[in-house]
């Protein structure tokens, strides 16, 4: 049986996350190329809907990096879509699709190690979790 | 003579920068010397200053925006030969050296790095600048190169030239502004600590260069064996230094703070100590760090005496002594936070303009002006007159353009009209898909004729082509003339890195005649070459970028910039110092200002002055009075406000009955108060004043035969106490200069310390203590008691020392007017600082949050609304000059502006009023006040001058009727559905 390979949807915002991002790949930092990029603004900006989507459009698993604490470019963005995230894990759990699918993870302009251990991470704790059950059902 | 508009400016400290910036916005040509061989060279000097080991100083830089529409001619290597004429007819002449590798022409393809033979360590012999980070700067190891020639030959753009010659050249210039960057002390200044004996002593500067960006703050402190120290010792230099050899600015103490804490946080269990005489945190919130180091578990030795040993290749000895007791401690590293030198430029800088040294070295400035120096039209800026911190020698590049317009000839540099975009509404969308190569570097890494074949198919899709590049000027061009040439009307751009190259990318599309609002970035190189090893699935992944971004494009809509009106006229509240400079520095650039002032007559507290300042205040009160473009209201407040940044409407209500005003930009000089005492017997016996009391007295006292017997002063009542957890900056001066009256009279004056800040005035500290002032210095919290036995008072120290008075006289601090300060703050929706003072940008520097504010064009940063002297944070004479005439410049930069669009251009929110119920969250929501309801339509309404385009709007709103205009409710959804539809 070919490897389960997980689809993955990380969420950047366009200042730390996005930057993190360009910082890894200024130092050429590899990581899995299943994990595929979409950017937002500011992770504030990201709705529950987004998320939510995500998972039901057929990926695995969502992970969300955005400033540190304080350092939001909007000063409040970060924590909007941190409390989101917690609004959507217990979504996630009433639907028994368990809250880990989605992760938020805070990544600074510099800290491209950090992205990129984020995404092979994820991509590796995905692979143990096994496919969205959503995506099982719809392929039936 | 006409007088000549073009300014030129030596040197790129932040001022210099900060200044060209201003001069450029306000339609004056500037050309700018840059010592250095590159952009940020120098620029990293003033890293070394801030406390953060994150700046993003460079990415707000003047050169790359206004270097793009031909306001700023920057020269490289450049050095100031001669200078003649007079202000406003100045001649220059200077010598410039082009860089070799020529950053703005490069576009990045690291070929010339791939055919360089020579191997450097880990590096070749031309290789990218590993601490610039905004842009990638690429260098050549003169030394190591063989000038083989080969990367010339491969340089695509022409950018690259290993010969370049120097060039001398001659300019008529209005105003000359001295910009050089600090000296910062060498070894052989720091020889007494033991830089460069051992590996175990590192200058701090040089960790933050190393943890730039990258927080590896680790990896920044590892010694050369591998080991990560566990005990640090931070240590002050110019503390201990020999004097006259380094000096101590601003931020010195913060950073020692900052960097503790740092350590602290990322290796909890070492041992971190920091070793000073004084803690010096004199400017906005810098106190809170001490606190937050205390807090952290930092240990801080306040010491007189130190002395540094190595330990063979062990750790370092640090020997410390204060009032006798002592003790010697062993650190594995010693971080030497390091000052400034007197600049080495000074002398061939008089030499050739003529300006005069102070008696430290530093640039003199002429008195009551903020950077002018001796020599009328020659401004000097920034660490060149005098030590100092960042966000001083920024205020003083916008203070410079308030001092200088005078000199200059009307604006001579108009920005050229931007192309015109072709109308698109209700054309079918035509996505053409351009896919950058690089010059042919992406093509070795992935197969970009397959990407494009198979972008080809898909629906919407009318035009793809692979192209060189567009990040050149060339290439930006012919990119512009094939996206014409194919006829479509929305484009996607296959690219590296629109962080970096976004203006240049979008001039592309906007050159082809397109509004940028139907154009994506995909970031080819950024999301999958750089990254990636597996060519099929890099070409599935960015087949599915691709994919989302035509999926975007078809989605979006145009829409034009909005602007706005802009009203040309400044509201000044408060008729005191910094009220009087704001205004007239506004006034007397030609334009109309209305200062209001709740007394009856101007000047604020002028008791405080001494008799010099006292007659500039006078003078300059006649000034603002007599000048017509001035409107003064006296016994007047401000009532209300309405509007919003650029267009406020404010009711002020005067004796005469309401009147109303409308403004562009409000300054709030509204002033503070001092501290009156409680405790310390103050008000119970007539002998223990205050040192404003004192300062009355003093003639009286020293015309008498005998000075007082004994004077004790107390320090920092009500500043760094647990209410008012600040310096106030003034006490410790104040207090100096009165003890050394008295003791030239014979008193022995004793002052009871916790730290002396005597903030620029190091001179006096020494004098004092040469004259016999007796230094006693307290702990933290225990203050001294002020006592009274029979008829005699006492000064009581925590550990029970005694010293009796004769005199006791308490240096009161400074305190907001809260009361006043939150009528303001409501009334205009200004926030204030924990403290009661107003809020504020560039001052807050050591806070993280605050760096991200300053990426708003700096004169929108606080939406048109500028507190300044006392107002803003306490602060003495100078300084308080200094930040009116900074606002001042602020201000001037867009007054005169008739319609301007807002500082995020296209990319604001916007709602769509059929779909909005007017429930108002997104008002709530918005962290930047740029929403209200509509009360007739009930419908939200923006305000593009305030918007900041976060989109926090956008999530809340539960029908979708707030967009932003690049981020509409479709597209993303859309955009999700097509990533994961491959």
């Amino acid at each position: 049986m070919k490897e389960f390979e997980p689809k993955i949807v990380y969420f950047l915002c366009d200042w730390c996350g996005t930057g993190g991002c360009e910082t890894a790949s200024a130092h050429h930092l590899y990581y899995p190329e299943n994990v595929l990029i979409s950017r937002v603004h500011c992770t504030g900006s990201l709705s529950a809907v987004h998320i939510l989507r995500s998972l039901i459009e057929g990926a695995d698993g969502v992970v969300i990096s955005g400033c540190h604490p304080g350092d939001c470019h909007f000063e409040t963005g970060n924590y909007r879509a941190r409390r989101r995230v917690a609004v959507v894990k217990s979504i996630l759990e009433t639907l028994e699709l368990g809250p880990e699918r989605v992760w938020f993870r805070y990544v600074a302009h510099g800290e491209g190690r950090r992205f990129v251990d984020t995404a092979a991470e994820f991509n590796d704790h995905l692979k143990k979790l096994g496919p969205n059950p959503l995506k099982l059902r719809r392929d039936t | 003579m006409a007088k000549e508009s073009t300014v030129l400016i030596y040197g790129t400290n932040l001022g210099g920068y900060r200044a060209a910036y201003a001069f450029c916005k306000k339609g004056y040509k500037v050309i700018l010397l840059n010592r250095g061989r590159y952009v940020d060279e120098m620029k990293n000097q003033a890293l070394a200053q801030l406390p953060l080991d994150f700046c993003w100083i460079c990415g707000h830089m003047p050169q790359r925006l206004f270097k793009a529409i031909g306001c700023v001619t920057d020269c490289y290597n450049a050095e100031l030969l001669e200078v003649s004429g007079e202000a406003g007819h100045f001649k220059v002449k200077y010598r410039t050296k082009a860089q070799l590798v020529n950053n703005f022409a490069c576009a990045e393809c690291d070929q010339c790095i791939e055919v360089c033979p020579v191997r450097v360590g880990d590096r070749k012999a031309i290789f990218v600048h590993p601490e610039a980070a905004w842009e990638n700067i690429y260098l050549i190891d003169w030394e190591q190169c063989t000038r083989c020639g080969k990367c010339e030959e491969i340089c695509p753009t022409g950018a690259l030239k290993l010969e370049r010659s120097e060039e001398v050249q001659e300019m008529d210039v209005g105003v000359i502004i001295l910009a050089p960057e600090f000296d910062e002390p060498i070894e052989a200044d720091l020889e007494e600590f033991g830089l460069g004996k051992t590996p175990h002593v590192m200058k701090n500067s040089t960790i933050a260069r190393k943890s730039l960006l990258t927080n590896f703050v680790r990896d920044s402190v590892t010694l050369p064996s591998g080991k990560v120290p566990q005990s640090f010792g931070i240590v002050i230099t110019p503390h201990f230094n020999k004097s006259g050899i380094e000096y101590e600015n601003y931020n010195l103490s913060v950073s020692a703070a900052h960097r503790a804490v740092k350590l602290k946080e990322i290796l909890p269990e070492a041992q971190v100590t920091i070793f000073l005489r004084d803690y010096r945190g004199f400017g906005k919130k810098h106190y809170l760090w001490y606190k937050k180091a205390q807090d952290a578990g930092v240990q801080l030795v306040k010491t007189h005496k130190l002395k540094m040993t190595p330990q063979g290749e062990e750790n370092v000895a640090i020997e410390y002594e204060e009032n006798g007791r002592g003790g010697t401690q062993r650190v594995e590293l010693a971080i030497l936070i390091t000052g400034q030198k007197s600049p080495a430029l000074m002398e061939p800088l008089s030499r050739i303009c003529g300006v005069k040294a102070d008696d430290r070295g530093f640039c003199q400035i002429r008195p009551f002006s903020s950077c002018e120096t001796d020599v009328d039209g020659i401004f000097a800026v920034g660490e060149f007159s005098g030590p100092k911190g960042n966000p001083e020698t920024i205020w003083e590049g916008c203070a410079a353009l308030t001092e200088a317009l005078k000199y200059l000839g009307e604006p001579n540099f108009q920005r050229a009209a931007p192309p015109p975009l072709k109308d698109m509404a209700g054309e079918r969308p035509r996505v053409g898909v351009f896919i950058c190569s690089c010059f042919g570097t992406f093509n070795k890494r992935m197969d970009l004729e397959v990407l494009r074949e198979t972008t080809e198919g898909l629906p919407g899709v009318s035009h793809t082509e692979i192209i060189r590049a567009c990040c050149t000027p060339a290439t930006i061009k012919e990119t512009a003339e094939r996206i014409k040439k194919s006829g479509v009307n929305r484009v996607v751009l296959a690219v590296c890195t629109p962080l970096q190259k976004l203006l240049k990318y979008r001039k592309t599309v906007m050159m082809a005649g397109l509004n940028p609002l139907l154009t994506e970035y995909v970031r080819l190189r950024e999301d999958v070459i750089y990254v990636h090893k597996d060519r099929d699935k890099m070409l599935t992944k960015a087949l599915a970028l691709i994919r989302v971004g035509i999926e975007r494009v078809r989605r979006g809509a145009q829409a034009s910039p909005p602007t706005d009106a802009f009203t040309p006229h400044a509201l000044v509240i408060g008729g005191g110092l910094s009220g009087l400079v704001a205004a007239d520095g506004i006034a007397s650039n030609g334009f109309t200002v209305t200062l209001v002032e709740q007394k009856d007559t101007l000047g604020g507290h002028i008791e405080y002055l001494w008799p010099a300042q006292k007659d500039y205040v006078w003078s300059l009160i006649s000034k603002v009075e007599s000048n017509s473009n001035v409107i003064v209201y006296k016994n007047a407040v401000l009532k209300e406000t309405a509007g919003y940044a650029g267009n406020f409407k404010a009711t002020v209500s005067t004796p005469d009955g309401d009147v109303s005003v409308d403004t562009g930009v409000v300054i709030l000089a509204t002033g503070a108060r001092e501290y009156r005492p409680d405790g310390f017997l103050y008000g119970k016996d007539p002998r223990i004043i205050t040192q404003l009391e004192l300062k009355e007295r003093l003639p009286q006292l020293l015309k008498a035969e005998r000075g007082p017997r004994a004077v004790a002063m107390v320090q920092c009542v009500g500043s760094k106490d647990a209410r008012h957890p600040y310096c106030s900056r003034i006490c410790c001066d104040q207090a100096l200069e009165n003890a050394i009256k008295l003791r030239q009279k014979n008193s022995d004056v004793t002052i009871f310390y916790r730290d002396m800040t005597s903030y620029g005035q190091e001179n006096l500290y020494k004098k004092a203590g040469k004259l016999g002032v007796k230094f006693v210095r307290f702990e933290d919290h225990h203050y001294p008691e002020v006592r009274k036995s029979g008829k005699t008072l006492e000064v009581v120290t925590a550990n029970g020392n005694k010293q009796e008075a004769d005199l006791v006289v308490l240096s009161t601090g400074i305190v907001p007017d809260i009361a006043n300060n939150e009528d303001l703050s409501f009334l205009l929706g200004y926030p204030l600082d924990a403290d009661g003072f107003f809020d504020s940008d560039a001052n807050a520097y050591p806070y993280e949050e605050a760096i991200k504010r300053l990426t708003k064009p700096y004169e929108w940063a606080t939406n048109c609304i500028y507190p300044v002297g006392l107002a803003h944070s306490p602060r003495g004479f100078d300084a308080c000059i200094l930040t009116a005439r900074d606002a001042a410049g602020r201000a001037l930069t867009i007054l005169g502006k008739k319609r301007m669009p807002p500082p995020n251009a296209m990319y604001v929110a916007d709602v769509k009023e059929s779909l909005c119920m007017g429930c108002g969250v997104c008002v709530d929501v918005c962290a930047y006040s740029a929403r209200h309801i509509d009360p007739s339509k009930k419908v939200a309404v923006v305000h593009p001058f305030l918007c900041d385009s976060c989109g926090s709007c956008v999530a809340i709103c539960p029908n979708d009727a707030s967009y932003l205009t690049d981020f509409k409710s479709n597209q993303p959804i859309g955009a999700l559905d097509v990533l994961l539809g491959t």
